[in-house]
This record gives structure tokens, sequence and C-alpha cells, in this order.
């Protein structure tokens, strides 16, 4: 498959250049022949000096020390062993130059996510790199952080570094970046420089025409729901305390935070798959802990899941029987074809054949599949987690306008997401949440971003 | 596990057959035989006569059951390496209760059938419960299963359940009402052989056009996504646990009633395990697996007379068997690898 085909992008020496697209757009792929990760078919990268790429997704080795995972293959060594004083000097010197401040002894796994990055980064910076490839550097990171990621990246380029970053963060492309070039379908589609361009004109590059409206709200319900008191749970990698809140029949409620802060043990609680403490009360009635998921689904709560591959679809089968996917006990088989019908055309899956694999599908294909059963399941809570995650702006759209349209239809809706645009554009309500707590609740009236992003950040 | 396990078809049975084939070839030149000799010694004894194809057909039928409990499990994502445990317990209870109940023919065959299913399926309703209670490993838990199965058999046979003469390793010899009918005079294959046709096609509407069939797949196929869809995935692998061992232990009764008409401990030459590269070959698919039951039954019933007229020793079967599985094993391995 051809993901990048003809793209010529030069970046200077000082210089934050912004590289945008959609996904799919071939941005990562560009990234990652440029560092050499892979081969490109036709065509060169000339770079002068070594180039360093920071991944979207830490590749970092856990249970190492930040020591270990900085000077990986390159430890300072006397004879056969490795020079632990040197070692550990070297890091502090680096950090102390950068201004990232770390622990060289700290084990990773023990790390919150921006030092991690910070870590990730050094290894990069050990190796001197004249240019520095950032993948989406800052999906993991409080608004709070960001910021001071792009001064220290600032600093970088004044020393010389031509530094790229990758993203589809429009308003860091506009604040941060001094050129953006933008992709679709992996070619090159426009080039500015960032001061004589704005977010919007880039995001209709991106799109290839106008972006779609999303849907208007209607009038709010206020029947409660969902109430949740004190509530905890322990997913695999994820735990929730005591969280106390409630989602009333036709509203959104979103839950702001970054990923990792106790949302997937939410989810799950919801979903019926881990076991929780507190009080679950939905239309009156207490749930258990020990209820299976199927008992959830008959309650018409359903989990639209954080990770559609695996815990949403079965990627071998065909668009029909995912269709049907929770509710094979409810429909008749001769209401198969009619299922899948009827979410190909409201979510306008293509290609719109029932028959279709869909693992050969796109994600954005794949999501509204999601989306669709779930909403054509009568629901009357859906809990979407992280719905839009990785889908095109198109696909994005229809997906949030199909969710307000069931919330002006009358049903709760909790839109977990790590995107606080996503959820300023959806949510009635927002509640943050930090380390595994809830930490502060707005009304879509008196949305306070900052605020918001320092809740989210853990500054209480 | 399954999408694992599953490939297409069509390509599989092509490689099947260069693999036996080729290296078949290569193994009987190195034991100085021409394989046109070998190979035609084979397809004359499975096919050569009215008998030897019957015999060839009793093979089949004997792989059929064992590999479609395979499969079943094997589509729920379970992996069944007890069906020749399940197979034998089915065998000694269709035998031990055939010969202790006589019992008019309308009831006898029935009730020697049902024996049988039902040890096999409470056999394999050990390895689904240990997996649904407490997540142990299928795996190891049938492969166990297998020797206590064999020694419980034994044991029964020759201790408190002892029909025939002591240290015989055999029940009595079952009445005439609780043997199946011949299909084809003066052989010995019988109506089981019928009887496995049908299993395979029910087998195959259960999985394609019912819930429980659905589910099944489900679990086997996208586990996470099955559970989060209200699919109760320890049900499921206890549900098709015992239906695999069901229908091993219903192959162990056709064996006995059919072929043997008594218990014996050594009437499986390894079924179970043949049967494990039978499912295989046929992509778990019920009637891709009729079709490969019946390759399978020419290999072992041709594999005699090659041995007799050829001189090719049997191991060449085996052989060519194992790198048969070893080749399609590979292809998905591989395929699988490619995927992620």
């Amino acid at each position: 498959m051809q993901a990048v085909d003809g793209v010529d992008i030069e970046l200077q020496s000082g210089e934050i250049h912004a590289l945008v697209g959609e996904n799919g757009a071939g941005k990562s792929t560009l990234a990652a022949i440029a560092y050499g990760a892979v081969k490109a078919d036709e065509g060169s990268v000339v770079a002068g000096g070594v180039v360093g790429l920071v991944h979207q997704h830490f590749k970092l080795i856990e249970r190492l020390r930040v020591w270990e995972n900085v000077l990986l293959n390159r430890e300072p060594r006397r004879g056969w062993v490795i020079d632990v004083a040197a070692a550990r000097e070297r890091v502090n010197r680096l950090a102390a130059t950068y201004g990232l401040a770390v622990d060289p002894d700290a084990v990773v796994e023990t790390l919150p996510v921006g030092i991690k990055q910070r870590v990730e980064l050094l290894r990069e910076l050990d190796r001197e790199p004249t240019v520095l490839l950032l993948d989406e550097p800052t999906a993991a990171l409080a608004p709070s952080e960001i910021a001071s990621f792009f001064t220290t990246i600032g600093a970088l380029a004044a020393r010389g570094t031509a530094i790229l970053v990758v993203t589809h963060k429009l308003a860091e492309v506009i604040a941060y970046s001094q050129r953006v070039t933008v992709m679709r379908a992996g070619r090159v589609v426009a080039r500015h420089v960032t001061s004589e361009t704005s977010a919007d004109a880039i995001a209709r590059e991106m799109v290839g025409g106008e972006v779609p409206a999303l849907a208007a709200r209607g009038s709010t319900a206020t029947a409660p729901l969902l109430e949740v008191r004190g509530l905890s749970a322990r997913s695999a990698t994820s735990t929730l305390e005591d969280a106390t809140f409630e989602v009333r029949a036709g509203e959104i409620v979103g839950i702001a935070g970054i990923e990792g802060n106790g949302q997937t043990a939410l989810a799950d609680a919801l979903a019926g798959v881990v076991p929780f403490t507190g009080e679950l009360r939905f239309e009156g009635d207490a749930l258990r802990p020990d209820d299976s998921p199927a008992s959830r689904l008959r309650r018409g709560i359903r989990v639209i899941p954080q990770d559609r591959r695996h815990e949403a679809l079965v990627l071998g089968w065909n668009v029909r029987d995912n269709v049907v996917l929770g509710r094979q006990r409810t429909l008749a088989r001769s209401q198969y074809a009619e299922a899948a019908r009827e979410v190909i055309e409201r979510f306008d899956v293509r290609p719109p054949d029932p028959e279709a694999t869909v693992g050969a599908l796109s994600g954005g294909n794949q999501q509204k599949i999601v989306v669709g059963r779930t909403l054509a399941a009568h629901a009357k809570l859906v809990v979407a987690y992280q719905p839009t995650r990785g889908i095109d702006i198109g696909a994005a759209v229809l997906v949030q306008s199909r969710l307000i349209e069931a919330r002006n239809a009358g049903v709760g809706v909790l839109l977990i997401s790590f995107e606080l645009d996503e959820i300023f554009a959806c949510a009635d309500r927002v509640l943050v949440i930090a380390n595994g707590r809830f930490a502060g609740s707005f009304d879509r009236a008196t949305i306070d971003r900052g605020r918001i992003g320092a809740l989210m950040a853990g500054n209480v | 596990m399954s999408a694992l396990l599953r490939g297409r078809a069509f390509r599989d049975v092509a490689v099947v057959i260069v693999v036996v084939f080729g290296f078949g070839s290569i193994a009987m030149l190195l034991a100085h035989v021409s394989p046109l000799d070998g190979f035609g010694a084979l397809f004359d004894g499975a096919f050569g006569t009215r008998s030897e194809l019957a015999e060839t057909l009793v093979q089949t039928t004997s792989l059929l059951f064992p590999a479609l409990g395979v499969a079943i499990a094997a589509r729920a994502g379970l992996f069944n390496i007890g069906a020749d445990g399940q197979l034998i317990l089915g065998g000694f209870a269709a035998g031990w209760i055939g010969a202790q109940f006589p019992l008019p023919g309308y009831l006898a065959i029935p009730m020697v059938l049902l024996a049988g299913t039902f040890a096999g399926g409470a056999w394999g309703a050990i390895a689904g419960f240990l997996r649904a209670r407490f997540g142990a490993n299928e795996v190891i838990a049938t492969l166990m299963l297998n020797y206590v199965a064999v020694l419980l058999a034994t044991y029964l046979v020759n201790g408190p359940l002892q029909q025939g003469g002591a240290g015989a390793s055999e029940t009595a010899g079952l009445p005439k009402a609780a043997q199946l009918p011949d299909l084809i005079a003066d052989s010995r294959l019988t109506w089981a052989f019928v009887i496995a046709l049908v299993v395979a096609f029910v087998l195959r509407w259960v999985l394609q056009r019912t819930v429980f069939g659905y589910e099944l797949r489900a679990a086997g196929d996208a586990p996470e996504a099955a559970k989060r869809a209200g699919i109760d995935l320890g049900r499921t692998a206890f549900v098709a646990m015992t239906l695999s061992g069901a229908l091993a232990g219903l192959g162990g009764a056709t064996i006995v009633s059919g072929v043997l008409h008594r218990f014996n401990t050594g009437l499986s030459p390894g079924y179970g395990f043949i049967a494990i590269a039978v499912a295989l070959v046929g992509n778990l698919d019920p009637l891709w697996i009729v079709v490969a039951s019946f390759a399978f039954g020419v290999l072992q019933s041709g594999g005699v007379a090659m041995q007799a007229e050829a001189l090719v020793p049997r191991d060449v079967v085996t052989l060519v068997t194992g790198l048969a599985i070893i080749a399609l094993a590979g292809r998905r391995v591989v395929a699988s690898l490619r995927s992620t």
C-alpha cells in the first residue's frame, strides 16, 4: 500500500515545522521514512547530521531506569561493565542543559506520562540530532504541560535544531510553529508560513472542502438516569476512586482528562466487565458489582469501548454479523440484513456492503459500525469512550452529530474523551478526572478552559 | 486463537496434497521404493475393492466424530487435545452399559450411543469447568485427562466393573440388539457413517445459523468484544468443551457398537490425536472436515496395504501427516505475524 506519494518537505535549521493531516494522510509514515525505520520506494531523505524521532506511543522499556533508557545501547563503559556513575552524570548534564528535570535512577514505569515523554526526548537529545521528528508529542500531555513542552522545543530550535512536529491539533500549530505543511491522502496539498494562515483554513485543506457542521442541540431534559455515588473500580491499568456524579436522560456529560487517569476503570465498571464498590443506580434500580455485561445491555446501558479493534469488533467477520453483535439475543435472524442496512445508511458506511469484512474497512468506517449498532439498539445510556479516536474529521463529526441527536431524543450520554475540543463541542456538562478522582464540574455555560486544563494536570 | 487455526480451505488442501505426495515420495525413495509403487499400493489398499473402500469409510467415521469435537472447541477458541481420552471413556461407557443391560434393539442402540455421548461429554466438561471457573488452561487439562481416562477405563474394566475374564482389559460382547446394523453387508461399515455425516451437517447449521453458534464463534474469534456484547465466556467454554467431549464420546460408542462389538482398552490407535490434524486440515468447518476425514481415512486404511504390498513402512503415513500439519500451522503463524 502506498502511504505517501511524491512528498517534498524542507526543514530549516532553527525552525519548528508542523506537519498536519487527517489520520491516514501519511504523516507518521513520512516521519518513519525520514528516521530510517521505513524504507522509501522512491526518493531520498537528505539530512545534515543525526535524525531523532520521538514516537506518539512511547518506546521506553518500562522496567528499566531512566538512565538505562536514555543511554540504551550507548552506555558509557569501563571494559566489560557499564560505568553507572558516568551514565548518571551524563543524564543529569543533559537534563540540566535542556531544562528537562528527571531523576536518572527512577524506574520508568513509576513515572507519570509527562515525565516519560521527557525521558523519550532526552534519549533522542543525547544523540545530538540536527533534525528532531516529534510524532503527536502532546497527545498525553495536560494543557499546562503542552505550553512548557513547546518552550523546551523552542529553546532547542533556537540552538539550531530543525524540528518537525507531526500533529492534528491545529491550535498548537498556530501557536507554536513557524511553518506548516498540510498533507492529504499521501500528498502535500499546501505549505504556509504559519503567521499567514489560520486554523480554519488549514482544517479545510486537510479535509479537502468545508468541515461539516455539528448537529444542533435541542433543549435539555432533566429526568435522572444514572446516579453514581462513591464509585471505586479497578481495571488492568486504570483505577477510579470515589466518583460521584449523575447523568440525566437527554444530556451529554463529558469526562475530561488525560489518558490513564481512571477513565478505563469507569467505562469498564459501567459495562459490567470489572467489579466496583460504591453505589450505582440506573433508573432508580441498584446495579450490582457482580452483574454480568449482559444484564447491563438488557437494562439499556451500552458502552462504545475505547479499543474498537479488540473490544468491539470481530475483525474477521462481515459488517452484518458485527452490526448484530450485542443484539444477537434480541434480533431474529431474519432481521439481521435490515439491521445492517440501517446502520450502513444512517452512518454512511463505505463500502455500503453488508458482506464486506470489517477488518478491511478504514478505522472511521469501523467506528461508524460500532457507534451505529450501539445507537440502533435503543440504548437509554450510551457510554462513549473516545468515540472518534483515530478517525478522520468527516467521520468524527458524523459520530458526534449522531450522539447529539441521540441526546436530543432523550438518551443519556457519558462522553469520555482525551480531546478537550470534542468535549467542549458536545457536552452539556463537563466533569474533570485526574489521578483517578473527579476534580471538578462545569456546566456548558460556565466552562472555563484554563481552569479545566489546570484540574486535568492535577493542580487543584 | 481460532483465527490462527483457520486459513483458506482450498489453499490448505493444495498445501496438504503437495506435502503428502512430495515428502511421501522422498521418504519412499529413501526406503528404496518407487513412489509409484508405494502410492499405488496405498490407493489400491484404500479403494481397490468394495470391502477395502468400506474399511476406508470405517476409518473416516472413526476420525470424523472426534475431529468434529476438536473443531467445535477450536471455534470457541479452545484447544481440546483430550479427544482420545473422551473417545475411550465414551467407548467404555457404551460397551459396559450395552453388555450389562440387554434391551430390545430399538432401545439398545440409542442407549449405547447416548451412554458414550454422556461419558465423553462429562470428561470434556471437566476441562470446561476448570477453564470457566478457575481459568485453567484447557490444553494442559485435556492433555493430562487423556492419561487419566485410559487408566480409569483400564481400572474399571479390570476391577469394579469387570465383565469379561480377569485381566482381559475388555468388556463382555455386546448383544446383537446393541450392535449398529451394517451399511454394506459383510463389512465393518455400519450406519455410524451416516450418523457421522448427519452430525457434521447439523453442527455446521448450528454454528452458522443459531444464536448459540454465533456466540460460540464470537467468543472464539474476539473474546474481549464477545464479553462486552453480553456473551458469557465461561459458560461458552464449558458448553463447548462438553459438546466437544460428547462428540468424541459418541465416536467411541460407534466404534464399540459398530466395529468391535465390545469395549477394549486398545480401541483407539490415537484417533483423538489424528482428529486434531483432521480438524485443522478441514479448516474447522464441519463440511470440509468430512472431506479431510476421508483423506485421512484413505491414509489410515491404505497405509496398511502399502506396508504389506510395497514394503513401505507404515510410519511414512505418520511422517507425511506430521509434515502436512507443520506446513499448515507454519503458514498460519506466518500469516498472523504479518497481519500484526
